[in-house]
């Protein structure tokens, strides 16, 4: 039957769609082709929630607490955490006047998140827009903007484009405390702390958090959702989105079978679900220009390390400074791993889990992986009995995550709202009729687990 | 005596600019220069004997046709000789040659890249439309956007009805352009790298930022809104050195009546019951009027001639971290000989362009690398040109002047500037051309190096920046120097603001000056 409705991919964001639309009455099969999930690091609108009543069936969201801590001198750090007083008397130690700040800082960040967070819930604005819904979204958030008052909009013009450099600058003097937050402001981003933009992704960071919690929260999301009934998951991988007449027909697995549909939500990158699995006939050349035009690179790799004995602290962030950031920016500029690169370690029992930052994605080979382990054991100083990396190129083997890039279009200024990914694909619907994407290279982004998907369903079912 | 209507603080091109337009209709206004000679940055100096150079500025590209046409400048003695090519040497003897001429420039970049000789009619076209899209916005008073006054929303609505009208395409290819670096926004154009480092490198000009910062896109246009108006090229010098381009727009006011005193420093503006009513001069001389304009920088206007105790604070804590960060130098040399360029020694039209050492992107970025950690670039971008071959006038015969102009040098220099720090960046400077054109060392007559400190010591422009503070997207059209005060008022009355540090700043351009102008006459100064 050809009501039928398939969903790429198995992540919150493509589950979140496969459920919205399940209960909207459609027969929804889901292929998933990913050999592993990442964990769900992000807020999780309230709308999502209350739509699949998530609460009723366990959704456990859990915020790091302290968030962060940077090593000042030898067994010295600074501690970051949702208690406000608490930081406050860490940051006290090495800089009392930043330490007075803190809260003043807290509550202004925390009422940019809030705007963020509003805009994160709607599908993204069109300035240009025809017709009378879409001025009045336009007009609509720009009233929702202004009512905060007029310090949040001033803040929100020219916070957003700035370097995190900057406006780190603009309050502290502390150079761990800069450090530890200008790590928020590059995460994933080809980007150091000096470029415009990193403010606006540092406060991407911020959305749903508690004030002075500058990293998102992880949630067993995906794990519910794929767990609730009212949709089939198959394990299975596309190998092309069969097009007729300019619209789906559905979609061809590997291995033979045709599985007709009305409807295709791809929650892989754009650029995969186009050049990879849609006959080019069907793409007009100024669409597949702007397909190449969308920057995916990769930023980051993962280092998974099994302790011989658990370490004394419970995170570990290793950002002394901002120029320290800036430095490891340096070298990937010119395609090289940063010598002396940003890390984010978390503990879970003896494993400690490490973002490491920056990392190109031009190799990944055993002797790449062998010398980034070490330099990670070497930076952290602790001793590990086992050694997993992750490279770019393993992440995107792994995750479906282009070039290693965990938002599928870089987070930056110019792949934001209507321009995310690229201007013709911003509203969910593409080009091929009865194809929509749900990923996270889409409004909201990869901050978000689930938001995408969420408003890629409620595209499908509108113009029902 | 009856008090004037206006003072124009600084003779700088944007004060004059703005003196002009208010004398033009019909207003007392006297204009008070602190150095001996007016035009601030746009000033031509005999540094040398016989050799006359354009110390601080040294082309015209920017300044709005509709001030030469309003002005009459050229009736006051404005002639821009136009730049036809702009020649990229190259390590390997190569070089990448850009002509205004169309078929040539055609066939030189198919040398390099048939790609990019393809994509370049088409690229030039696109850029053509983007600037078309921005004029209009040049000569706005930029509303404030948090405001509900019927003013400011109808000033929201008429820029949202201009963005509207662009068409879907151009108003997303606008908003690219405002928020890429330029080295992204060409590498979806060109392959060729010297040219896109030669055409990124307009990006990077008075700020502290890489060819892939973001942010750095949107200056491209500037090569594309002279070329516009067909007045004149995009590029060009006045007959006589810049220091005309200030002559002519002082003439013009002098011939509307506005009064002009050089040597007369301003120590502060005189503040009355919260209103401007006049200056204070440096020797203790008061002068009134009914209004008073500033096109000194933002930094110098609100802290130091008005005062922070007759602001509101959060006027003051804007200012304070209203960003300046000058990170241009020049160096300007006199010749004995021309120089003698590896990739083509015999002189002909290439040296009568403008000559950029920007062979990579890559180069530009490590230039950057350098000067974000406080020291100069070791091997910098320069931007070179020899006037004197256009305007013999300004040289001796047979001799020469070279202006180059350096990025970059940052003001903030671990150690400060010293006589010796000057010098060494002169000697990099000289060293960089040299790999390029080995004889400039013998050429050399005289040398003068200005560093950003010179340039703040000198003109008074906050840590060297030429655009009175840096053209990042945070320091842009509302917020430019700070919302809601963009609109060239001022929390004190009758005191107005008409500098380069207001909406669109930068360059020789003269849209602050005209802008202001036009600001105050609606409110019916």
């Amino acid at each position: 039957m050809s009501a039928r409705t398939v969903v790429l991919g198995a992540g919150a964001n493509e589950l979140v769609a496969a459920h919205l639309l399940a209960q909207a009455g459609r027969s929804v099969l889901v292929l998933d082709s990913s050999e592993s999930h990442p964990a769900d690091i992000g807020w999780v609108a309230p709308q999502i929630v209350r739509a699949l009543d998530l609460e009723g069936h366990g959704l456990e969201v859990k915020s790091p607490d302290p968030w962060t801590a940077v090593q000042v001198t030898p067994g010295e750090r600074l501690e970051l955490s949702s208690d406000v007083a608490k930081s406050v008397e860490s940051i006290r130690r090495y800089s009392p006047g930043d330490a007075g700040r803190w809260p003043a800082f807290c509550e202004r960040m925390a009422q940019l998140a809030r705007a963020l967070e509003s805009i994160a819930v709607q599908r993204p604005p069109d300035p240009m827009g025809e017709g009378f819904e879409a001025i009045a979204e336009v007009l609509g958030l720009s009233l929702r903007m202004r009512r905060m008052g007029r310090q949040p909009v001033e803040d929100l013009l020219r916070i957003l484009p700035m370097p995190i450099a900057d406006l780190l600058d603009d309050w502290f003097e502390c150079d761990a405390l800069k450090g530890a937050l200008a790590g928020a402001g590059i995460l994933h981003l080809r980007q150091g702390p000096r470029a415009g933009g990193t403010a606006l992704n540092f406060l991407q960071h911020h959305a749903g958090c508690a004030p002075g919690v500058f990293r998102p929260p992880a949630s067993n999301l995906r794990r519910i959702l794929a767990k609730l009934p009212g949709i089939e998951i198959r394990k299975a991988r596309a190998a092309q989105i069969l097009v007729g007449a300019g619209k789906v027909q559905g979609v061809l697995v590997e291995g033979g079978e045709e599985i007709a549909a009305s409807h295709v939500l791809s929650g892989l990158d754009p650029k995969r679900t186009f050049l990879q699995l849609v006959d080019p006939g069907w793409l007009e050349p100024e669409f597949v220009r702007a397909l190449r035009a969308i920057r995916s690179r990769g930023a980051a790799a993962h280092v998974i390390l099994e302790l011989e004995r658990e370490p004394d602290f419970a995170v570990l962030a290793i950002a002394p400074s901002l120029d320290y950031l800036e430095k490891a920016s340096d070298d990937v500029k010119y395609g090289q791993v940063s010598q002396r690169p940003y890390l984010e370690a978390r503990v879970e029992d003896r494993t400690l889990r490490v973002h490491v930052q920056w990392v190109p994605g031009n190799s990944a080979d055993a002797a790449a992986r062998e010398s980034l382990g070490d330099l990670v054991v070497r930076t952290l100083g602790v001793t590990a009995a086992q050694k997993t990396v992750l490279l770019p190129a393993d992440l995107e083997k792994a995750f479906g995550w282009p070039e290693g890039q965990m938002h599928h279009a870089e987070p930056a200024l110019d792949q934001w709202l209507w321009m995310r990914p690229t201007p013709g694909l911003a509203r969910y619907r593409t080009p091929i009729g009865g194809l929509f994407l749900c990923g996270p290279a889409m409004h909201p982004g990869g901050w978000m687990p689930g938001a995408c998907g969420y408003h890629a369903a409620r595209e499908v079912l509108r113009k029902a | 005596m009856k008090p004037y209507d206006a003072i124009i603080i600084g003779g700088g091109h944007n004060g004059l600019v703005c003196a002009a337009y208010l004398a033009r209709s019909g207003r007392r206004v006297l204009v008070l220069e602190r150095r001996e000679r007016l035009g601030g940055a746009a000033v031509s100096e005999e540094v040398f004997p016989g050799f006359r150079f354009s110390v601080f500025s040294y082309v015209v590209s920017l300044l709005r046709p509709e001030i030469i046409r309003e002005l009459e400048l050229p009736r006051h003695g404005l002639h821009v000789l136009p730049l036809e090519s702009t020649l990229t040497p190259l390590a390997d003897g190569n070089y990448l040659a850009q002509w205004n001429d169309h078929d040539r420039n055609r066939r030189e970049l198919a040398r390099h890249s048939l790609r990019d000789a393809e994509s370049y009619d088409e690229y030039g076209l696109r850029m053509h439309h983007m600037a078309r899209a921005v004029k209009p916005l040049l000569a706005m008073a930029p509303p404030d956007p948090a405001s509900l006054s019927p003013r400011d929303l109808l000033g929201m609505a008429s820029l949202g009805g201009h963005l509207r009208s662009l068409g879907r395409e151009r108003f997303h290819e606008l908003c690219r352009l405002m928020t890429m670096s330029s080295a992204d926004y060409l590498d979806q154009w060109f392959e060729c790298e010297p040219l896109k480092a030669t055409k990124s490198a307009s990006g990077i000009i008075g700020t502290l930022a890489g060819p892939r910062s973001p942010g750095t896109a949107f200056v491209l246009l500037h090569h594309y809104m002279g070329e516009l108006d067909g007045v004149f090229r995009a590029w060009g010098f006045a007959k006589g050195g810049n220091g005309s381009v200030s002559a002519a727009i002082a003439a013009a006011a002098r011939s509307f009546g506005a009064e002009i005193r050089t040597s007369a420093p301003v120590e502060h503006v005189l503040i009355e019951s919260g209103r401007a009513a006049g200056v204070v001069l440096q020797g203790g001389e008061e002068i009134r009027a009914r209004r008073v304009v500033s096109s000194a920088d933002p930094r110098c206007t609100f802290l130091d001639l008005v005062g922070e105790q007759h602001l509101p604070g959060e006027l003051v804590s804007a200012i304070r971290r209203y960003r300046f960060r000058g990170s241009s130098a020049k160096v300007n040399l006199a010749l004995g000989e021309l120089p003698r360029f590896t990739c083509l020694p015999e002189p002909g039209a290439h040296l009568r362009g403008a000559i950029s050492i920007s062979p990579s992107v890559e180069y530009l970025e490590r230039a950057y690398d350098q000067a974000k950690y406080g020291e100069f670039s070791r091997r910098p971008y320069l931007d070179i040109v020899i006037p004197s071959l256009l305007d013999p006038s300004i040289a001796p015969p047979g001799k020469h002047v070279m202006s180059i102009f350096v990025q970059y040098a940052p003001y903030q220099l671990n150690g400060g500037w010293t006589d010796e720090r000057r010098q060494a960046l002169g000697d990099t400077v000289i060293d960089t051309l040299a790999e390029y054109a080995p004889n400039i060392k013998s050429a050399i007559l005289h040398r003068q190096v200005v560093t950003p400190a010179d340039i703040e010591r000198t003109l008074g422009l906050s840590e060297g920046n030429i655009f009175q503070g840096e053209l990042s997207l945070q320091q842009m059209f509302f917020l430019r120097p700070a919302v809601p005060w963009a609109r060239y008022g001022t929390p004190i009355r009758d005191l107005f603001q008409c500098g380069s540090g207001t909406h669109p700043g930068g360059g020789v351009m003269g849209a602050s000056g005209r802008n202001a102008a036009r600001a105050m006459l609606e409110e019916g100064v």
